[in-house]
């Protein structure tokens, strides 16, 4: 059902076949780049997935990791960003208003920004989505020449991940990254050296990211109806107490500083209550308007 | 109308003026142009200041709206009016500002009609959206009172308005509860961005107390700022409450924050001496713990300049706050650095400019502070004594300074913008070059180990120590084996793929250990001529060469656009394809002598060949050659100076797969052999 990459960083050679295609598949044009859009990783606007290397002829391959819950689709607030039930956070570049808040929301920094467009949009690898829903292969998959991409549905894929390290347990680190990273990814790495620098965090933990926005977001309802109760109800005992308090004084002179207002925030107000205090409002304000 | 009054509108004015300059290249060449953001700062000082710190600055609209007619504290009703009109008008700025940082602001709408309940900045966007809605509401009875508006219609809106108005109030502290905290929650999802003195999980409860606290202060230096520039009465009273209520507010945020650090066992971090931790302490003495200490004393919060300058340090330090948390303390890769363009704060600048002179506008000509009788308008000058020209139709001549004064400021932006775009760098690469290396020969089977034998020039600095780097720490370690000979050659320098990692390529330790002059096919005619990726890696795993050997693009753009078609496919009647293109020697036959891989330039800084250039200087001139004997007038009936006679027709397919068989061919030939052998590549 949910269709993933399996990258094997022990298999890269980065030979950058991956990097070609993806630009020849998404038409992506030469690199050209501004102060900080090729500093994080090599990727830009007009790369989608580049190789990282680290030393000792470590190849990493950097590219959208198409989370299971992604950061991305959960802040975007026009819907742009999706994820598409096989596999794939895919763009809608119909819908994006340039917020830019999926590049802020990002675990992983991914997403690029067209800084230099006068009508930017947000680029980034999107699973070679138009060619899964085709069954074919995502370009970069398909022109690995070392097999170190393996393309198929993700629970195959960490079972096949497993048994690679059950296979050679000294060779790899025994964990497949994104496999629990913020709540699963797509894009899973089978690695002899530790990938903590892909992430903005050396370890993101298996939580999701959504729902530490969804702590704040399901209050909601409740400041609604707490806050506009209690500020009606404050403003009914405030005002019955003026009122009360103007009566006691002398009739109509204290009311002049009763709050001119209707009564109507309050439900539990008196039908009776809420005329009187209207028709002092009126006749307050229409005593302001004079000067 | 005071001198003072005037200055501050001329001022205000120009910076309008600069800010309208700006906006035409904001809007014509995109963020990129005027802006210092990129793909790891991707929120600048429009969201940091214009949006987050204008919806905070804001704040004294709604809490002023509930102290006076929630709580009936009618003493405060002075300020309500002021303290609404500023909360619109931050709004607008807001609004506005957001115009100036979104992609597609032009698509600002998309979020009212595709709800996505799950996104803070949805909510965000809706409250912003209702609230400056409920705010306009409530500010237009304010507006129906000038005389203008006296019809009957008006009034009616008027008496409706007010019947509804403690709805709005309660409406409009709803909405700005439910912003204020969002614009914190906003940073809810970057848990390893935003740094930890600053991320929690209570930020959204953060966020709305201190926007209280400020919002509390704002009005009270707006009162200061209204008695400075417009004369009006103080009433130090009623200030110094509400700089105790801020303080109070203010002692809460401070229990808060640093509780919640506390308790999640953060709050030594505070006290690491880094630049965090030191920003940390400053803002939060700054912004809260000074300003509350300050307003716990009676004798300080009594007096005007006591109240003021706290005020001045709860806006100032909140303002820092809000940025901190969106910019200064959000996470951005080594070596990305941002720092707001001038541009930015133009725009940042301006749109404050232009919300007070909207601001001065409205006290003038409406009853916006209650206790003073109207607003003694501007004294109406002289047409002929200010106007630049009587012919000059009304509005322009007559406030003569304004005028200039936006002008000046628009056309003095001019020469420090961008105003022809900026065209983003393509990215830098290395060309092949010839250097000077050092052997370092074990005598063994093994490939030569290469070292830069000097520090090049041009070379990007991190290259070069890795390269000189790598040569010094075996030297100094004393790890060489003792056969091992020092010796230099000259070899290529190659970034294959463009990506700035350099490959010291020594071509005749090459050709001498694959067999000299037979070897040169195992190389050049191994490979994918024309390929798209030359495949170093099938020999080498870590030797690359990414080069798009023809890029029609380029072509088009160097040859001019549309006139350039015909440059190549030059039969006018003939489809525009491969095959009826001139060929490429026909441009470029000169180039491919000079730089022909035989004829290494001799200079120390000299251009190697492109794998390209190799290739051609293999074959073509042999072909020319050929094609010159054989050829009479007319095309050649053999093609061999056509590049399509070994380049097949379909290019990106049938040469990618071209095999080197094609090369054997040809060599059998007779027709071709003599010269082909006769050829002796290499340095």
């Amino acid at each position: 059902m949910s269709a993933a990459i399996l990258i094997d960083i022990t298999r890269c050679i980065g030979c950058e076949e991956c990097v070609l295609a993806c630009k020849e598949e998404n038409d992506l044009g030469p690199d050209r780049l501004r102060k900080g859009q090729e500093a994080v990783d090599g990727l830009s606007a007009t790369r989608f997935s580049t190789i990282l290397r680290k030393p000792d002829d470590h190849f990493v391959r950097q590219q959208c990791r198409h989370c299971l819950e992604p950061a991305c689709v959960s802040a975007c607030l026009v819907g742009a960003m999706q994820k598409t039930p096989e596999g794939a956070v895919v763009y809608d570049s119909e819908l994006c208003m340039g917020c830019r808040y999926c590049l802020v929301a990002c675990p992983y920094g991914i997403p690029r920004y067209e800084w230099d467009e006068a009508a930017p949009l947000v680029r980034k690898c999107h699973l070679c989505h138009h060619r899964v829903v085709e069954g074919r292969e995502p370009a970069c998959v398909e022109s690995c020449p070392e097999d170190a991409l393996l393309f198929g549905e993700r629970d195959q894929l960490l079972a096949e991940a497993h048994r690679r390290i059950a296979d050679n347990p000294d060779t790899y680190v025994n964990h497949v990254y994104g496999e629990t990273e913020v709540g699963g990814t797509s894009v899973l790495y089978l690695s002899d050296i530790s990938l903590g620098f892909l992430g903005w965090a050396e370890n993101l933990g298996e939580g999701d990211l959504p729902h530490l926005t969804w702590a704040s977001l399901k209050k909601v309802p409740g400041v609604i109806v707490g806050m506009g109760g209690l500020m009606g109800a404050i403003y009914w005992v405030v005002n019955r107490r003026m009122k009360m308090a103007a009566r006691a004084a002398d009739g109509g002179a204290g009311m002049d500083v009763a709050a001119p207002m209707d009564g109507a925030g309050s439900p539990e107000t008196a039908a009776t209550d809420a005329e009187a205090t209207a028709s002092t409002t009126e006749s307050q304000e229409s005593g302001d308007d004079d000067d | 109308m005071t001198d003072r009054l005037t200055t501050l509108k001329t001022v205000l004015w120009a910076l309008v003026g600069v800010l309208a300059s700006v906006t035409v290249i904001r809007f014509m060449y995109g963020l990129g142009a005027v802006t210092d953001l990129s793909d790891a700062a991707p929120w600048g000082l429009w969201i940091g200041f214009d949006v987050m710190s204008g919806v905070a600055l804001a704040a004294g609209g709604f809490v002023l709206a509930g102290i006076v007619y929630i709580f009936g504290l009618e003493r405060y009703r002075p300020f309500v009016r002021a303290a609404i009109l500023t909360a619109l008008l931050g709004y607008a700025a807001v609004a506005v500002g957001l115009l100036y940082d979104l992609g597609l602001p032009w698509r600002i709408w998309h979020p009212m009609v595709n709800w996505q309940y799950h996104s803070v900045l949805f909510e965000v966007a809706m409250c912003v959206m209702l609230y400056l809605t409920v705010l306009f509401l409530e500010f237009l009875p304010v507006i129906l009172e000038h005389r203008f508006f006296q019809g009957r219609v008006f009034q009616n809106v008027m008496k409706g308005l007010k019947r509804i108005s403690i709805l709005l109030v309660i409406a409009g502290i709803v909405l700005s509860t439910l912003h204020q905290s969002s614009l914190g929650s906003l940073f809810l999802i970057t848990p390893f961005r935003l740094h930890p003195l600053w991320y929690s999980p209570i930020i959204y409860v953060l966020f709305f107390i201190s926007a209280v606290g400020l919002g509390l202060m704002t009005v009270v230096l707006e009162s200061l700022f209204s008695n400075y520039f417009l004369g009006h009465k103080i009433h130090i009273r009623e200030i110094s409450g509400l700089g105790l209520a801020a303080g109070i507010v203010l002692w809460v945020y401070l229990a808060l924050r640093l509780g919640d650090l506390a308790m999640r066992g953060l709050l030594g971090m505070a006290f690491e001496g880094t630049w965090q931790s030191n920003l940390f302490l400053f803002e939060i003495g700054v912004s809260a713990l000074i300003p509350a200490t300050l307003m716990m004393f009676k004798r300080i919060r009594s007096h005007i300049a006591g109240v003021g300058v706290a005020a001045a340090m709860v806006v100032g330090g909140m303002i820092l706050h809000r940025i901190d948390v969106s910019i200064i303390a959000f996470a951005r890769p080594e070596g990305v650095s941002y720092f707001p363009t001038w541009e930015e704060f133009a725009v940042s600048i301006g749109i404050v400019a232009g919300g007070i002179l909207i601001f001065l506008f409205f006290v003038e000509n409406l009853r916006v502070f209650e206790d003073v009788e109207g607003h003694p308008p501007e004294p109406e000058r002289e047409p002929a004594a200010t106007t630049l020209h009587p012919l000059l139709p009304k509005p322009l001549a007559l406030p003569k300074n304004y005028s200039i004064a936006f002008v000046l400021g628009a056309v003095l932006a001019l020469p420090f913008l961008p105003l022809g775009g900026v065209d983003p760098v393509p990215v830098p690469t290395q060309e092949p070059r010839t250097v000077e290396a050092v052997i370092l020969d074990p005598g063994l089977s093994q490939p030569r180990i290469l070292g830069l034998a000097r520090a090049e020039e041009g070379l990007p600095e991190e290259i070069r120590a890795v390269f000189s780097g790598e040569m010094e720490a075996s030297l100094e370690s004393g790890d060489l084996p003792a056969e091992m000979t020092l010796d230099t050659t000259r070899v290529l320098m190659l970034d294959g793929d463009r990506d700035g990692d350099l490959v010291l390529f020594d071509h005749d330790d090459h050709a001498q250990r694959l067999g000299e002059e037979q070897s040169c096919a195992t190389c050049h005619h191994l490979n994918h001529p024309l390929d798209q990726n030359t495949s170093c890696f099938e020999c080498h795993s870590d030797m690359f060469d990414g080069r798009s050997v023809f890029d029609h693009d380029v072509h088009v753009a160097e040859l001019g656009d549309s006139d350039s078609c015909i440059q190549c496919h030059t039969g006018e009647s003939e489809v525009k394809s491969y095959e009826t293109t001139t060929t490429c020697n026909e441009c470029h036959q000169s180039e491919i002598q000079r730089k022909a891989f035989v004829d290494p330039p001799p200079e120390h800084w000299g251009d190697a060949v492109g794998y390209m250039d190799a290739m051609h200087g293999l074959c073509v001139e042999c072909h020319e050659v050929k094609a010159a004997q054989t050829a009479g007038p007319g095309p050649n009936p053999e093609g061999l100076d056509r590049c399509m006679t070994c380049h097949d027709v379909d290019w990106r397919e049938d040469v990618r797969k071209m095999e080197p068989g094609r090369q054997v061919d040809v060599d059998n030939d007779d027709r071709m052999a003599g010269s082909s052998s006769s050829r002796t590549p290499g340095q």
